[in-house]
């Protein structure tokens, strides 16, 4: 594949790579798009090759993942360099003011911002990749370079956190909604 | 994928987060040419690489430094090596035993002093060795088979001894065959 070819392939999945880069730099925008940014410059510099052993997305998604915990890492240690700087690293949601703003029009919106926040890593990736980019199981597994059985799990794990989330805001809010306790569908 | 009521709804949350998201999103071609218009990294010295490096260094250092001083020069070893040398024998016969040094050094420490004793011991027992060695050799050169008698006869002298030009056929007659006739 050429590097035109590859450029229009990336212009389609554009959106659900910046959505995904918005999920592995926990809901930090300007992160999300500096990761894509050298996403985009190792593709350039060869540094990252697409060798078709899988699908273009699922390959761009484990680089974008790699790129962003290897960001993560560096600004940790960064932050540990420089411990008494003012720079304050902020756990669960990041103040992202465009996007928030959009957000917080919804109360229950924040709410499951907030719980997917504070869901573990992995679960929170296992139902991003499944829910939000609509990809299958072994396809997650892929991405996050583990098992299907443990991407299963960890599905299976996020996706019972957030039901107990969804329950408990739902009896908060005084909506008492049928529970349907059904084996999982994957 | 089948949903059920519950997972519908986080699908219909995970959508609407999608939806925001998709509002938010840079445009590709200034992500692109963002990308490209950096400068490309040259790569440089990494330092965990360069930290682990001078590690090493140090460590395989302080082992070479270590291995130095622990075990103190020892005493001088060609005496040993001299000694143990198997004695030469010459073409006459004669064993030469190898020349044993029993100069010592002054022992400084008793670690030097016990050495040194082990060393003069293995010494005196090498000479002992090489004093029956002497002797055994000496005894096999002087050694006859006691069955060379019967080998001997009366025409040896013959075998032993050539005629020469210049000899008179009186003398020559010796080694001439006798004719009958």
């Amino acid at each position: 594949m050429d590097i035109a070819e590859l450029k229009s392939e990336l212009e389609k999945l554009h959106s659900a790579s910046f959505g995904w880069a918005l999920s592995c730099c926990r809901r930090d925008h300007a992160e999300a798009e500096e990761v894509l940014q050298t996403v985009y410059l190792k593709i350039l510099e060869g540094k990252a090759l697409y060798r078709g052993e899988s699908s273009l997305k699922t390959w761009l998604f484990a680089v974008i993942r790699k790129t962003a915990i290897g960001e993560y890492r560096k600004k940790l240690v960064r932050s540990l360099v420089f411990l008494g700087s003012s720079e304050k690293h902020e756990d669960g949601v990041s103040s992202a003011d465009g996007p928030t703003k959009i957000f917080e029009k919804s109360e229950l919106q924040k709410q499951f911002r907030v719980a997917l926040a504070r869901l573990p890593a992995r679960q929170r990736e296992a139902l991003h990749l499944v829910f939000y980019e609509d990809l299958s199981l072994s396809e997650a597994a892929n991405v996050m370079g583990i098992s299907v059985g443990s991407a299963r799990q960890h599905y299976d794990r996020g996706k019972k956190h957030l039901r107990e989330w969804l329950s408990h805001t739902e009896t908060e809010n005084g909506i008492v909604w049928r529970r349907k306790e059904t084996p999982s569908a994957v | 994928m089948e949903l059920s009521g519950e997972e519908k709804k986080l699908q219909a949350l995970f959508s609407e987060l999608k939806a925001v998201d998709e509002q938010t999103t840079p445009h590709f071609g200034a992500t692109w040419n963002r990308a490209q218009s950096l400068p490309r990294r040259v790569r440089r010295f990494n330092p965990a690489f360069v930290a682990a490096m001078m590690l090493l260094v140090f460590g395989v250092v302080a082992f070479a430094v270590w291995s130095r001083y622990s075990h103190p020069t020892s005493a001088p070893q060609p005496d040993v090596a001299k000694a143990t040398q198997s004695p030469a024998m010459t073409t006459t016969g004669e064993v030469r035993s190898a020349p044993i040094e029993t100069q010592e050094p002054k022992p400084k420490n008793p670690a030097i002093v016990h050495r040194n004793k082990a060393t003069s011991q293995r010494n005196a027992m090498l000479a002992a060795a090489n004093r029956k060695l002497q002797k055994d050799a000496k005894s096999i050169a002087n050694w006859t088979s006691p069955t060379s008698a019967l080998l001997e006869s009366p025409s040896d002298e013959i075998f032993s001894s050539l005629p020469e030009f210049n000899q008179s056929t009186t003398q020559l007659k010796s080694f001439l065959p006798s004719r009958s006739n």
